[in-house]
Order: structure tokens, then sequence, then C-alpha cells
């Protein structure tokens, strides 16, 4: 275990050579947080709630909405999978005494970590500091949304490996970079809250995994689900994950028995 | 000068065929494409539905304006995009200085011979809600109107090239360039929706330092009669020359960081 915890501490690092970058990341991010707390406050046009939520819930949830999906960056995982796919790389992984996708994942989390501390917490601070942000709606709620927080982390990064696995069998892992952006765009909840979602779509939603990324913690922090509920679907969350590491397990088993590396 | 002109589009046509031999992959790449701006489209979607209109615009216009967003993007980035995203590797590795010694502009080399045939996908879903969005928008049809949809169009993906490639330019003189293409993009998201949500700053930022609210935002505004913030009424003329006025502008820039250009070091 820890050598994939040296991996991650050796990306973290590696993002702070980089400053220049991480100014241009962080007008970036501090642009796009503002720009969504602003759609919102469009939104309302001046109405103080709609459909029982309040314009102060919706803009923390805006910027809780971005905690997990603006740390992470899914598509360096899909293709940091493809290109080592790509490059040939990949036959070398299977010769080391470590897992190729464990790699992946940790030297991603390790740069989530980095972009957290760095670009997240600030930007929303800032954006908070202007429009205002509530609290959590109680000391469990609090507590609880820090654990779907690292489970939102697990999920997401668990998709992408799986996500990228797929490229094995494409032989591109382009589209499936795209596919997944797609998916974050609608199902996550990143956007639109599934409360504001036509009915249907709003039950389907809720319930595919995809929504334990952002959906289900800032759901959560705001108290939109009541202790029960909140145990209750954070159990499923895990459900979700095990079924998911299990896929990728899985995937990079049969992924690993068929690998052509091309051009060599 | 003749000569080059003949060169460039085999250059574009010798890309387009590389391209093309995964023809399988070529077009399940167009269709997640496709898809995700759909998705993206179907967020709009929902929240006009929900809410009526955003900001004064029914949900019809915001297709509009999403249309030719794309379509603009599509035409300008397709010259310049995934060209200039690779100026920075070249200039690390050196490959840079085979180009400045071939007997053909370095940035026309660059741009046609990876004229990138990618942007289909953008291009075709563009052209379909264009479509239906104009036939049921209330259009106020005119020769006039037509001309200036054209002019409008041709200056957003104007706007949209020199842009992009004003960014890439700069990897000659600081030798990095990509991370500015992440602070492109966060502006790029916010240019889809109408300008006026927009805090006094960002609207301004949007349209002088990073031209995107030329890209659809103001010549949409204009051609649905709909008041235009801090332009006023000079949006119309506005946004015709400012694909003229960042072209030249992204020229000057270029021929002054070529000059300034001493390669990586090493």
């Amino acid at each position: 275990m820890s050598v994939y915890f040296a991996f991650a501490r050796s990306a973290f690092l590696t993002q702070l050579a980089y400053r220049n970058e991480v100014w241009a990341n962080m007008i970036g991010k501090l642009v796009q947080v503002f720009a969504r707390v602003a759609i919102w406050v469009a939104i309302y046009g001046g109405s103080a709630s709609i459909a029982g939520v309040s314009l102060e819930q919706m803009v923390t949830y805006a910027l809780l909405g971005g905690a997990v999906t603006g740390a992470i960056r899914y598509e360096s995982i899909v293709s940091g999978i493809g290109q080592a796919l790509r490059t040939g790389d990949v036959a070398v992984w299977l010769l080391k005494p470590a897992s190729f996708p464990l790699y992946v994942l940790a030297t991603e989390l390790g740069r989530a970590a980095f972009r957290f501390v760095i670009l997240v917490v600030p930007t929303v601070a800032v954006v908070a500091a202007v429009y205002g942000m509530l609290p959590p709606a109680s000391p469990f709620h609090g507590v609880m949304f820090v654990a779907f927080g690292l489970l939102a982390y697990t999920i997401i990064a668990l998709l992408s490996a799986l996500f990228g696995l797929v490229a094995f069998w494409l032989l591109t892992s382009f589209s499936l970079e795209w596919m997944m952006q797609a998916i974050l765009n609608l199902l996550s909840g990143q956007l639109i809250p599934f409360w504001f979602f036509p009915a249907p779509l709003a039950v389907i939603a809720a319930h595919l995994p995809f929504a334990w990324i952002v959906y289900y913690p800032s759901a959560v922090w705001l108290g939109r689900l009541d202790v029960t509920a909140t145990l209750a679907y954070f159990g499923l969350g895990l459900g979700w994950a095990a079924l998911l590491a299990g896929g990728v397990a899985l995937l990079w088993r049969k992924a690993s028995t068929r690998i052509v590396v091309q051009g060599g | 000068m003749l000569r080059t002109l003949r060169i460039l589009p085999r250059l574009a046509l010798m890309y387009l065929r590389s391209q093309m031999e995964y023809r399988g992959a070529f077009w399940i790449d167009r269709i997640a494409q496709i898809i995700t701006y759909a998705s993206s489209f179907a967020v709009i979607w929902i929240l006009a539905d929900r809410f009526g209109t955003i900001a004064g615009w029914n949900w019809s216009e915001l297709a509009l304006l999403f249309s030719f967003h794309l379509l603009g993007y599509s035409l300008g980035a397709c010259m310049s995009f995934t060209q200039m995203r690779q100026l920075e590797e070249a200039v690390r590795l050196g490959t840079l200085d085979t180009l400045l010694t071939k007997p053909v502009s370095p940035w026309a080399y660059m741009v046609f011979s990876g004229l990138n045939p990618g942007y289909t996908g953008h291009a075709l879903l563009g052209i379909g809600m264009m479509g239906w969005a104009l036939s049921i928008v209330a259009v106020p049809w005119s020769i006039g109107w037509v001309a200036y949809f054209a002019g409008a169009l041709i200056s957003a993906a104007m706007v949209t090239g020199a842009t992009l490639t004003m960014i890439g330019a700069t990897a000659l003189i600081w030798t990095r360039s990509n991370h500015l293409y992440s602070l492109f993009f966060g502006f790029w998201e916010l240019s889809r929706y109408p300008i006026n949500i927009f805090p006094t700053a960002i609207q301004a930022t949007m349209l002088s330092l990073v031209p995107l609210g030329f890209m659809a935002a103001v010549p949409v505004a204009v051609l649905l009669g709909k008041p235009v913030p801090i332009l006023g009424d000079w949006a119309g003329p506005a946004a015709l020359l400012a694909g003229p006025f960042f072209v030249a502008l992204a020229m000057r820039q270029w021929r002054y960081a070529l000059n300034r250009y001493q390669g990586a070091g090493g």
C-alpha cells in the first residue's frame, strides 16, 4: 500500500513545480465557480425560493458541486490508461510488482489532493465570501458530508478507470473521455440538482452511481436527506463503489490477457 | 506565393487521409462528441423547461445561442486549437526549428497540415440545431438580417481562432502555453450563456481581454434585438468588427513572438 501512497505523494509534489499553471488554473476555476453561481442568481431573478429551495441553498449547492469534480480530472485517468495502451508502456507495467490501474488512480488522487487544497478551497472561500454560503444543516450532516465526499472521490476514480479500461477493446480513449463528460454533465447533478429534473428522470438519476459524485454530498450538506435516508444512501453508494471496484478488477484481468501492443 | 497556396490544400488533404485511416474510431469519436454537446444542451433545456426563461431568453432563443456558439467555435477551432496546442511540444522538442527552415510560412504549414476534420461532429450538431432553432425563433427575416448573421458567424469564428492562436503563440516566448487553455475554456463555458447574467467584471473581461462574448452572446443578442450590456447600440458593429480586429492583433503577436523565438534552450 505504501507504494501507492508514494506514487500519490510524488504526483502531489510534482504539481508544485508548475506555479504558472497553478495561477492560470486558479483564475479559470474562480471564473467558472462565479459563473455557475451567477447563472442561478439569474434564474432565480428576485424570487426568494423556487420549489421549496431558497437561492441561498442553491448557491451553496453550486459551490459544493465543484468540490469533487473541481479537484479530480477524470480525463487524466481515462487518457492515462489510453496513452499507456497507445505507447505500449502498459506492457512494462505487467512486469512490475504493482498494479497498473491502482498506480493510475493513486497518482490522480495525489494530484486531486493538491488541487483540492490549492484550487478548490480558496476559490470556494472567495465566492462564498461574495455570495454567502450556508453551513451544514446539522453536525451529523457535516460529518456525513465528509464521508460522502470521500465516497465521491472513490466512485469517480473507479468509474474513470472503468471507462479507461474499455479502451483496451475500442483502442481509442478519446470517445470514452467525451462520454464520461456527457454523463457527468447530466447525471452527476453537477450542473443541475435532481430536484429540478422532470419527475421520472429525477428518480432514475438519483439511483445511478453518478449521483454520488456531486448530488448526494451536496444534498446531505443542505439537509435534504434525513438521518435514516442519509445512512441508507451512504450504504447504497458503498454498494455501487464495491460493484465498480469489482468491475475494474475484472476488466483489468480480462484486458491484461489480451494486450496487443501496436506497431512495436 | 501561388506555389504556397497550392501546397496548402494538399497538406490539409494529407492530414485528412491520415485521420480517416481509422474510419470506425473517427466516427465513434464524433458521435461521442455529439452526445456530450447534446448533454450540455439538455442541461440548458431542463433549466428553460423548469423556469421558462433565463435572463429574458426563452428556450428556442437559447438553442439559437448554443448552436451559433458551437458552429462559430468549430469553424475557428479547426484552424487553430489542436495545431496551437501542439506548439508547446514542438518548441520543447525543437521540432519547430525544422518548420522554420521550410520555404513556407510556419503558421500556414502548421494550420493546414493539421486542419482538424474532428470538428465535423460539432458542425453537424451545430447546423442541425441552428436550422431547427431558426424555424421556431421569431426572426425578422430580411436580406440585411441574413447578411448580418453570416458576417457575425464568420467574425465569431475569427475571434475564436485568433484567441486560440494568441494563447498558443505565447509558447514561442515562454515555452509553456497549454495551462492558458484551461483559462480559455473556463470563459468558453460561460460564453454559451446570455452575457447579461454575469457580474459586470466578467462581462467586461469577456468583451475585451478574453473576447469570447463575441463568439455568440453579443451577435445573437443583436440578431434577436435584445439589449447588450456595456456595448449598448455599438454591439451590432462591434460583433462584426471583433473578428477582423482580433485576427489582426493575433497576426501582429504571432510575428512578434516568432521574432523573439530562441528555442527551449539546451
